[in-house]
């Protein structure tokens, strides 16, 4: 079910009554919450509750015995067990066909004829993301980090929790799970405040992304032919607000409606367009893998602790798994080669050259992080390399011959929309929606609020696909 | 904040109902698959309509079912070839019905290109039809009563230049032209669907001839760039998907409705008669309807493509006496 159709409001409502009627305790409450998160992965495709199922159990279990086993190779090896099984999901659902594709590739260069067995895998909506969590969960036990759930209930709903269930954030087990031991009921403030997050969450997603920028970067992306600079440029920043506001949409729409139900989860992004070089970008954008990536892959392959050539290394590895992580295909991984690039050039830079940030030249150096960012969405989005290729010989070589697909609204309505984008990001760097919020009146904060509403119903969603739940 | 959104959408809704804007259902892939799925639980006696536009417009299922005491399915598309509908009919389902085939030349020989428009535009509703989750089938139920109840709801997989959904608002600001090639004429809805996908002309077209005009431009746009006929691919897709279905039991009747004007002129000199419809009737031998053939076959098209609501229920009505003199439908209510 995907939070921009009315089915998920009717949802939502059903939920939201038996949430806060009496006549269930809070185990009841936490079993209604349970079976609505199957029902809402469910109506999607019903088969594929199985995995859920069976990443609960076997997580459930491996947390278990982590907790009371002392033997240390025993240890290791439960948690060896739950890799397996998640890693496993992951290989074969998200994986299978690329990893058969590339090897049919690589016998093919040896003269060896190879045809395999065509297999028509659906990708499971969110599997990255709940394989992630549940990884988390039995990690953090191993390292003794954290306890195992207190019932299998908290686990089950920790693993399903419909909000975050399909693409994140990625919550870790201690800040999740502790909240279902004790009954949560939100209060005014915080259901008022979890509803507006869910109505900018929508206005990013469906007016912005959808209705404002998803055109454009699929005009552009979808030529085949070589472009005009200025088509090729308005196209990828068209994909650089979709992806933005489709993704940070979806996680603002996630945290308001576990708000709404009295549950927190940590925000997933924090301007990340006004992020002075790529380490602060990393720590704005999809926050929640980044600290995941960092904490179960690059400080796992060494970190800064085994001196610097073997921290480049980690860094580029994780850069380069992380973009694998986003999709099956190359492109993926040389985006994560890219931003692994960037980091190390940063990180080489910082050592000869210190700049003092001030609101000039910040601005400025913020400017160029978001034109590096913007190479790396061209591997991001086009289909192929030769796409990405022509795309980046039309940026940058600035082709007058190129073909022109863009109408010239649809050039400044991007160019606008990407330089409020900026600007806005640039001047809340250090802020939140929430203390801005408090500043203004709250008739002015209505009206806006209203506003946000009016556009949301008159963009008419039908409904398109969130672009995070392909990874 | 709730009350000033309630006034404003409010607002929204008058200003577009004093435009003329009235509460409509969409002909998406929703309402598209609606009846698809009634085609899994039909008999050998239910008929189904496949074609173009022509079918939607001129075949009026009420008007039907009064002459023959059942409703058909109606599966034809605007602007597309029946021949991917067909295939997904013989492939995937175990139908042995009527199937009444609308034949406007220009898109029927037209393709068998998948990434053509004329086979796309179906297909792509065929393939959302299998592919459709619990949650849109829900979605759509929701959906379809609010379309029923507000204008402003009225987004069109068509994009019609007078949609007013947010996108279309934005998409119809025009600025000076930066793309290269011919420029479609400004297309507007002319027609209403119901939930069966009854579709009727909207009074408007033969009320007012500058509005029939603007679709006449649209018409001559599309001829001027419309790519030659495939007759070879798509007559040999045709006869080998049609004489799949007619082994099992399967019936198929070909229609070619109306059209007038510069429209027929131009199929005359594409697609002329001779050359497709004859040899497509004398190649499957099936029961076939020419409206030039036919007298009470023969009404104006205000638009020169498609029939009003009035001439296509008497024509539907005199096209089911024929087949049913022929002998090839019957009257379930009299049988």
């Amino acid at each position: 079910m995907l939070f921009n159709t009315l089915i998920f409001f009717v949802f939502l409502a059903i939920v939201l009554l038996f949430y806060y009627t009496k006549f269930l305790n809070w185990t009841g409450k936490k079993r209604m919450l349970l079976l609505a998160s199957y029902v809402f992965y469910g109506l999607w495709n019903p088969p594929l509750i199985l995995l859920l199922w069976i990443s609960t159990f076997v997580d459930w279990t491996v947390g278990n015995k982590l907790s009371k086993e002392t033997n240390s190779m025993v240890r290791k090896q439960w948690l060896l067990l739950s890799m397996f099984v998640n890693l496993g999901f992951l290989a074969f659902f998200k994986y299978g066909n690329f990893l058969i594709e590339n090897f049919v590739s690589f016998v093919n260069m040896f003269d060896v004829q190879y045809h395999p067995f065509e297999m028509d895998i659906i990708l499971p909506m969110g599997i990255s993301f709940y394989t992630f969590q549940t990884m988390s969960y039995t990690i953090d036990i191993y390292r003794k980090k954290t306890t195992p759930a207190k019932s299998f209930l908290d686990f089950a709903l920790y693993v399903t929790f419909f909000p975050q269930l399909v693409a994140g954030p990625i919550v870790r087990a201690k800040d999740l799970i502790t909240q279902f031991y004790e009954p949560k009921k939100a209060t005014v403030q915080q259901f008022l405040w979890g509803s507006f997050l869910l109505t900018l969450g929508l206005f990013q997603k469906v007016v912005l992304a959808d209705g404002m920028l998803a055109e454009t970067a699929d005009t552009v992306f979808n030529s085949t032919n070589l472009l005009h600079f200025t088509d090729a440029w308005v196209g990828t920043l068209a994909f650089s607000g979709q992806i933005f506001f489709d993704f940070a949409g979806y996680s603002t729409c996630a945290i308001g409606i576990a708000l709404m139900l009295g549950i927190i989860l940590p925000d997933n992004f924090k301007y990340p367009y006004g992020a002075i070089g790529f380490s602060d970008l990393w720590r704005r954008w999809h926050i929640s893998l980044s600290s995941w990536l960092k904490d179960y892959l690059y400080i796992p392959l060494g970190g800064n602790r085994h001196g610097i050539t073997r921290m480049y290394v980690a860094l580029m590895l994780t850069m380069l798994l992380g973009g694998l992580w986003h999709g099956a295909a190359w492109t993926f991984v040389f985006w994560g080669f890219l931003h692994g690039m960037y980091l190390i050039v940063e990180r080489l830079l910082k050592n000869v050259i210190t700049i003092k940030i001030n609101a000039w030249n910040g601005i400025l150096l913020a400017f160029i992080t978001f034109t590096f960012v913007n190479f790396t969405w061209v591997f991001f989005r086009a289909q192929s390399f030769d796409t990405a290729w022509n795309m980046l010989t039309s940026m940058l070589f600035m082709q007058p011959e190129g073909m022109k697909v863009v109408e010239s609204f649809d050039v400044y309505k991007v160019l606008g929309l990407i330089g409020v984008l900026f600007l806005t990001h640039w001047f809340m760097r250090d802020t939140s929606v929430k203390e801005v919020s408090q500043k203004i009146h709250p008739v002015v904060f209505g009206i806006i609020w209203a506003i946000l509403f009016f556009f949301i119903t008159i963009a008419q969603s039908s409904g398109e696909q969130f672009i995070y739940f392909q990874f | 904040m709730a009350v000033l959104a309630v006034v404003g959408l409010g607002a929204w809704e008058l200003y577009w109902r004093a435009q003329g804007f009235t509460a409509d259902i969409d002909d998406d892939k929703n309402l598209w698959s609606w009846q698809r799925s009634a085609l899994d639980k039909a008999s050998k006696d239910d008929i189904a309509l496949l074609g173009s536009s022509r079918v939607l417009f001129d075949i009026q299922l009420d008007a039907f079912e009064k002459q023959t005491g059942k409703k058909p399915i109606m599966l034809a598309c605007a602007g597309s070839s029946p021949l991917p509908v067909l295939k997904d009919i013989v492939e995937q389902t175990d139908f042995k019905g009527t199937l009444i085939i609308g034949v406007t030349p220009t898109l029927f020989f037209s393709t068998t290109f998948p990434q053509a428009s004329p086979w796309k535009r179906p297909q792509t509703r065929i393939d959302y039809f299998y592919d459709r989750t619990y949650a849109q089938r829900l979605n759509y139920m929701v959906s379809f009563e609010l379309q029923q109840q507000f204008a402003m709801l009225s987004a069109n997989e068509e994009q019609w230049s007078n949609d007013i959904d947010f996108k279309a608002l934005l998409r119809n600001i025009q600025m000076e032209p930066r793309t290269e090639g011919p420029k479609k004429p400004p297309f507007y809805n002319f027609s209403e669907i119901d939930r069966d996908r009854n579709t009727k002309m909207l009074p408007r077209v033969y009320q007012d001839t500058a509005f029939a005009n603007s679709i006449i431009k649209v018409w001559g746009f599309f001829g001027k760039n419309a790519p030659p006929p495939d007759k070879n691919s798509t007559m040999d897709f045709f006869l080998d998907y049609a004489k799949q279905y007619t082994d099992r039991g399967g019936k198929i009747i070909l229609v070619r409705c109306p059209s007038e004007g510069g429209f027929r002129m131009g199929e005359k000199m594409v697609t002329p008669r001779a050359e497709f419809w004859d040899e497509l009737v004398q190649k499957t031998g099936f029961p076939a309807y020419h409206f030039e053939d036919y007298l009470q076959l023969q009404y104006p098209c205000p638009e020169w493509s498609h029939l009003n609501a009035e001439d296509a229920y008497a024509f539907t009505t005199e096209l089911t006496k024929l087949i049913q003199l022929d002998g090839y439908l019957t009257n379930s209510k009299t049988e």
